[in-house]
């Protein structure tokens, strides 16, 4: 065995098999040490209330040196949240997951925040950008007037490579 | 293999720093790009704690066995790492298990082991995971355990093309910049540097567990350059070096410039120019070399464990190359595209060259065509493949384009001839066997590496072919001594033709697209005086060519070879457009490089008016594609395209 990172992902299952996830948060799949899955969900009031997103966590040998790869499962009936900082792809521009990102940080540390950042995702808090060009959010564009995808969202998700990590996200907004 | 090694290198002293290593225990596995030697001696002064191997768990109550079993011999693991990839997790809990029972059982029962009493107390670093005696070390910020292995790995930021800065790496735990350690050793010695000291339990006779050295929370931080503190910029000196290269290949690229040929109203990239300078600088040269030195040295027992840490210099440069090669792949795509585009072209060409030809050979007398048939078969002699060819398509535009210079000359001083053509073969001639090495790809390094200009028109013709790297310098003025122009007729044209019937024939027009990047760039605006000049001057007639450097469908409607032409008397209008003809085949070459240094040709008052008139003729002027203007004969002004537009084509 042993790359650092199964060793040190083997731990954390431990744990998280022992202790549990925190509220909101289930383990879904952990087959093996490169990819796992969680399901994420936002306790209380929010605009994601009864909203079950599916979070993907790709780790390289280096983990925790490097950061996972983690985004949001899209497909398969499954669809990533709206959010600023959410791309329809299921890419997130969360700089944990990039230039902020400390290998003391951990899979459930970055759930729960991950988690914390949708549910602070208020009406009136965010970016407000009418996209005509996804009618199928039009509903929700509608409820939540303020609530949308990140501005550059299809010219990004047009050009997003498949893994998260090679995107150079400019973190200029820390809602 | 792993294990005999770091066994043995435990057995003896000398390579042990007390009780631990002075290389890492193989936690990680990926490239060791810190500085080896730096962090040995760090460990041998008790500044940095020395790379002890981890337990994997670890339990108050365990005794010497059960910490010994715990001590996972990494290097084993890490060996087999590379066969097998990933083990799912219960594959990896059995074998744990498994080992941990075998290893117990066979672990030796001797009554004093401070190999295990150095793990009472053992802390678990929080960022592997493991467990690691209890003089570990600590960072100087916020005072949080962090194990050797996990230290070393990291580093700041590589600096990217697209992120050129270089941030000093921050604390994993409280996100200070600067991050750095502070270790406090035990007050024990053993092994390398222990002279004088006493060692840890010699001068007791039975081992008992001693109070492991606690480490209680200091109340200050330190200041990552007090003398106590290694940061991570200590361990790995050559971030700046690093930086510095980043820079470098940032800064060619941005000197990059794509160059574009126009055909018709279309822009096809030609090539790309490459805007370094220089190969390697003497700092990077004498740190290759060194790391070749030290790769050679480093043979014997630790040289598998050495190699990936020399490997690390060697990748920078490597990359370097890389993006080099890229460049020559780019070009060679786009000169593949562009040879379709000219093969269709050249068919379409062909059929009105045989009708303009034998036009041509009416008019023009026989003795001319004889002397200049020598030159044109001189010049278009099978060569090996592509490379004579291109060879002689340079040198074509070389000498078109000093042409271009000398009808200047005749221009201003109204005497319409004055060179004497016979340097003219010879010096086609020189160009052509000069670049006839079929090595051009060779000779494209060698020129990608030298900052040189030639001066003779022979070797820039040379030189110019597939001139990668030299761009930026503007090329010597063409020397108007082989500017008599490559003579253009019948002879000629056939030729051309006959070259252009070889697969490279066509390829050759844009091989000496992507070389004369620099010398089209100086014809530019030379070119335009002599374009403009000849338009006015002749009005209507039908003689001047389109600029396009297709060789096959230049020479139909030139009937005078200007140098060899008897009658120095005879009008300078028919000259003018012969000479352009070959002239304006350098002039779709839109390099946006220094065209201001080539504006110094001799302009006459006409030419200048003609020019301001004419400067925005590019707009609406599309050059035509050979095979449209074979038939309209009304086309007259050959435009260069206009410097602003060219200046679009900038690739930053």
């Amino acid at each position: 065995m042993a790359s650092i990172s199964a060793r040190r992902l083997a731990k954390e299952l431990r744990e998280i098999q022992g202790e549990g996830c925190p509220v909101g948060i289930t383990l879904l799949e952990a087959n093996d040490f490169s990819k796992w899955l969680f399901t994420i969900q936002v306790m209380g009031e929010s605009l994601y209330q009864n909203e079950k997103y599916v979070l993907q966590f790709r780790f390289d040998s280096q983990y925790p040196i490097s950061s996972p790869a983690v985004q949001f499962v899209v497909g398969e009936g499954k669809e990533a949240p709206i959010h600023p900082h959410v791309y329809s792809n299921g890419h997130i521009c969360a700089s944990i997951l990039g230039n902020e990102w400390s290998p003391v940080l951990n899979v459930v540390a970055v759930c729960v925040t991950l988690q914390s950042m949708l549910a602070s995702c208020k009406v009136g808090h965010s970016l407000s950008v009418y996209m005509s060009s996804r009618p199928k959010w039009l509903t929700l564009v509608l409820f939540n007037p303020l609530l949308t995808s990140p501005v550059d969202n299809d010219r990004y998700v047009r050009t997003a490579p498949d893994n998260p990590k090679k995107t150079v996200f400019h973190y200029d907004d820390d809602t | 293999m792993g294990n005999s090694s770091s066994s043995s290198s435990r057995a003896h002293h000398d390579d042990s720093v007390d009780y631990g290593s002075l290389t890492p225990q193989g936690v990680y596995t990926g490239q060791r790009d810190w500085n080896q030697n730096i962090v040995s001696q760090l460990i041998i002064a008790r500044r940095l704690a020395p790379f002890y191997r981890p337990l994997e768990d670890y339990e108050e109550s365990w005794d010497d066995d059960q910490i010994l079993a715990a001590r996972k011999d990494i290097q084993d693991s890490e060996h087999s790492d590379n066969t097998t990839t990933r083990n799912d997790a219960a594959s990896i809990a059995a074998s744990h298990s498994s080992s941990t029972k075998s290893k117990r059982s066979n672990s030796l029962k001797e009554p004093a082991r401070p190999e295990a009493q150095i793990y009472r107390g053992a802390v678990e670093c929080p960022i592997c995971f493991l467990y690691y005696p209890p003089n570990i070390n600590h960072s100087r910020c916020c005072d949080q355990a962090i194990c050797t292995e996990c230290f070393v790995q990291i580093k700041r930021a590589e600096p990217t093309t697209t992120h050129v800065v270089s941030e000093p790496a921050a604390c994993p735990y409280c996100v200070q910049d600067n991050f750095g350690i502070v270790y406090t050793p035990p007050p024990w010695r053993a092994g390398l540097g222990s002279d004088g000291f006493h060692g840890i339990w010699s001068d007791r006779s039975t081992p008992e567990p001693t109070n492991p050295p606690t480490h209680r929370r200091r109340q200050k931080s330190f200041g990552a350059d007090s003398p106590e503190v290694v940061t991570t910029d200590h361990i790995r000196p050559d971030w700046e070096t690093k930086l510095e290269a980043v820079r470098a290949a940032v800064a060619r690229r941005a000197n990059r410039r794509i160059i574009m040929r126009q055909v018709g109203d279309r822009l096809i990239p030609v090539g790309v120019t490459s805007g370094r300078v220089h190969a390697l600088s003497p700092e990077e040269a004498a740190a290759a070399a060194a790391a070749v030195e030290n790769a050679a040295t480093s043979s014997g027992r630790r040289s598998r464990r050495r190699r990936p840490d020399q490997q690390g210099a060697f990748e920078q440069f490597i990359g370097m190359g890389g993006q080099d090669l890229e460049e020559l792949m780019l070009m060679e795509a786009m000169r593949l595209s562009l040879l379709e585009h000219e093969e269709q072209q050249r068919k379409e060409a062909e059929e009105k060259k045989k009708q303009d030809a034998s036009k041509a050979a009416e008019e023009g007398g026989p003795g001319e065509s004889n002397s200049s048939h020598e030159t044109s078969s001189s010049t278009a002699m099978p060569g090996p493949g592509p490379s004579t060819l291109e060879a002689r398509s340079t040198s074509n535009l070389t000498s078109s384009s000093t042409s271009n210079l000398s009808v200047h000359g005749a221009t201003t001083t109204s005497t319409p001839r004055s060179s004497s053509p016979s340097p003219l073969p010879q010096a086609t001639n020189k160009s052509s066997s000069s670049s006839t090495q079929p090595t051009h790809v060779s000779s494209l390094s060698q020129d990608s590496l030298s900052t040189s200009t030639s001066g003779s028109s022979g070797t820039q013709a040379r030189s110019s072919s597939w001139s990668l790297s030299r761009s930026r310098t503007p090329p010597p003025p063409p020397n108007p001594v082989t500017a008599a122009g490559v003579p253009m007729n019948e002879a000629n044209d056939a030729a051309w033709r006959a070259r252009g019937s070889s697969p490279g024939g066509s390829s050759s027009k844009s091989k000496s697209a992507l070389g004369t990047l620099s010398s089209a760039a100086a014809l530019t605006s030379t070119s335009v005086g002599a374009a403009v000049l000849g338009g006015s001057r002749e009005g209507s007639r039908e003689t001047s060519r389109v600029p396009t450097p297709e060789p096959t469908s230049k020479p139909e409607e030139t009937v005078q070879p200007p140098p060899f032409n008897p009658e120095p008397a005879q009008d300078l209008a028919p000259a003018i457009p012969s000479v352009m003809t070959p002239g304006t085949a350098a002039i779709p070459m839109i390099t946006v490089m220094n065209n201001e240094d080539t504006s110094t040709a001799p302009l006459t008052d006409e030419l200048a008016a003609a020019m301001s008139e004419d400067s925005r003729v590019v707009e609406e002027n599309p050059f035509l594609a050979p095979g449209e203007d074979a038939d309209s004969s009304d086309k007259t002004n050959v435009t260069p395209p206009s410097t602003e537009r060219s200046n679009n084509l900038e690739s930053a």
